[in-house]
């Protein structure tokens, strides 16, 4: 049985969800932990009305985790149907299971305080683990990796 | 047999930009297929109000509907990749969801027909406090719990080419909804599976019929007969709403199935016959994303109800699907076990 944690990290190519996945790459190396990265489609993207965004943001994300240290053996790359928080939500529960949830800051539809438009508040409000919101772009790239 | 139209509504507001599918234009398209029907004044059309709270608190959380209305008084913004509220969202989403209690209040004074509620932003989407999907307020949603509050039994088929989640949640333990779902699957919304049965009190009581992409009105129609007409015919509904997506259209760009226009009037049919008595069934717009499917959908739907002769498009045949038919059964019958063997040993513990 693995009993090494399971990292989740939403990943939607934005400067964001970049640095919330260099974040959860090292965490995962830093505690021997496997990363997956999930990338919900909705219905835009599924119409092909966003662009292709799943084989790019496939390589770049993959990149991204191995230039942060994590092992590619323990990264695994998820397409998920759903908005994004519906597609992260599903990740805590069985059978994927997962310890963490990590996303990036971003809230370009948001109102302060509002869980309107904001996938990391209302993720915050829903998950049932844990989930690390990773600063905006400009703070966390001066934070770089975890401890 | 009359025809009631409760709406349009979101002709002029809900603006998402013209290159957002889910557009005023859709409604232009409906409304030129109700147009072709010919039937010119014999068409109702209802006063449609905006709904209260205390119709949309039975569906909705008052945090999430308060939060909602602030959202919009604050100008509105992008809730997710797919779905927008604009500072006029709140009211055209109240406007739809009145406009499909507008439908029940006539055709209940009507005693006869067939209401259809052309409507946007489209509803099943939307979860007790979540939109998404496009979908603010869950219409079908607030007109079903208006019946249930006065004690009637309502059937719900869901025929739109996604899964409506939202409709599913809000039902999933109320023992007076009866909620049918064909889809394709996998697709957003990702939710749908046929082992999603429903909670404890109303065991059985959520049918899904998840599809593959290139299924054909044939396979829809085995899927409803092979899968929910027993459960249908167990359960005995007062009252028939369809969610009543046409982008399960073969020229839909949101979908893959392989339906055409004809095979909605097929389904319409056989949906009808599950109403108890005349003026018990009403058609809630949700999805349908290319204007002219979306137009012609309209005309052979509403005219197979009215028994006019439109000359609907021919009905498919052939496509995949009879497998996960087989299976869907399937897993519903092991879900069944399941439930009941969780109940039963909860039951034991008391």
């Amino acid at each position: 049985m693995n009993t090494s944690p399971t990292v989740v990290v939403g990943y939607d190519g934005s400067a964001d969800s970049t640095v919330a996945l260099r974040w959860a790459a090292g965490l995962t190396k830093a505690i021997g932990g496997r990363l997956r990265i999930v990338h919900a489609v909705g219905l835009l993207e599924h119409a092909g009305l966003l662009g292709d965004h799943v084989t790019a943001d496939r390589e770049t994300a993959l990149g991204v985790a191995a230039g942060a240290g994590g092992d590619p053996e323990q990264i695994e790359w998820s397409v998920v149907d759903g908005d994004p928080c519906s597609a992260l939500l599903r990740m805590t529960t069985p059978p994927q299971s997962a310890d963490l949830l990590v996303v990036g800051s971003r809230g370009s539809g948001a109102h302060e305080g509002s869980l309107l438009g904001s996938t990391s508040l209302e993720l915050a409000e829903r998950s049932v683990i844990p989930v690390t919101i990773v600063p905006q772009a400009r703070e966390a790239e001066a934070l770089s990796t975890p401890v | 047999m009359k025809l009631i139209v409760a709406g349009p509504t979101g002709t002029v507001e809900h603006d998402g930009g013209k290159f957002h599918p889910e557009q005023q234009a859709r409604i232009f398209s409906v409304m030129n297929g109700i147009r072709a029907l010919g039937l010119e004044d014999e068409v109702i059309y209802p006063q449609t109000p905006k709904a209260g709270l205390t119709d949309l608190t039975r569906v909705h959380s008052l945090d999430y509907l308060t939060e909602l209305e602030a959202f919009c008084v604050k100008g509105g913004g992008d809730i997710d990749p797919d779905t927008f509220a604009r500072s006029d969202s709140w009211n055209a989403a109240r406007r739809a969801a009145g406009a499909g209690l507008a439908a029940i209040a006539a055709l209940e004074e009507e005693g006869e027909g067939v209401a259809f509620v052309p409507v946007r932003p489209p509803g099943h989407h939307a979860e007790r406090d979540r939109a998404m999907g496009f979908c603010l307020l869950n219409n079908v949603a607030v007109a079903a719990a208006s019946l249930t509050a006065r004690g009637q039994k309502v059937l719900i088929v869901d025929w739109d080419v996604h899964h409506g989640n939202g409709t599913q949640s809000i039902f999933w333990d109320d023992p007076d909804v009866l909620y049918v779902s064909t889809h394709q699957f996998p697709l957003f919304p990702g939710t749908g599976r046929a082992k999603e049965i429903g909670g404890p009190a109303a065991p059985g009581l959520t049918v899904n019929i998840p599809l593959p992409a290139g299924a054909t009105g044939d396979v829809v129609r085995a899927a409803i007969d092979h899968v929910a007409r027993a459960t249908i015919e167990e359960f005995s509904p007062d009252w028939v709403l369809v969610s009543c997506g046409f982008d399960a259209h073969q020229a839909d760009p949101l979908g893959d199935l392989a339906l055409s226009s004809g095979d909605f009037a097929e389904l319409a049919r056989m949906v009808n016959e599950f109403t108890p008595r005349p003026g018990r069934l009403a058609l809630f717009l949700e999805g349908g994303y290319n204007q002219i499917a979306l137009e012609m959908s309209v005309v052979d739907t509403l005219g197979a109800l009215l028994g006019l002769h439109t000359q609907p498009a021919a009905p498919t045949y052939g496509g995949p699907g009879m497998n996960e038919i087989r299976l869907a059964v399937a897993d519903r019958h092991r879900a069944m076990d399941t439930l009941q063997t969780t109940m039963s040993s909860v039951e034991g513990e008391g």
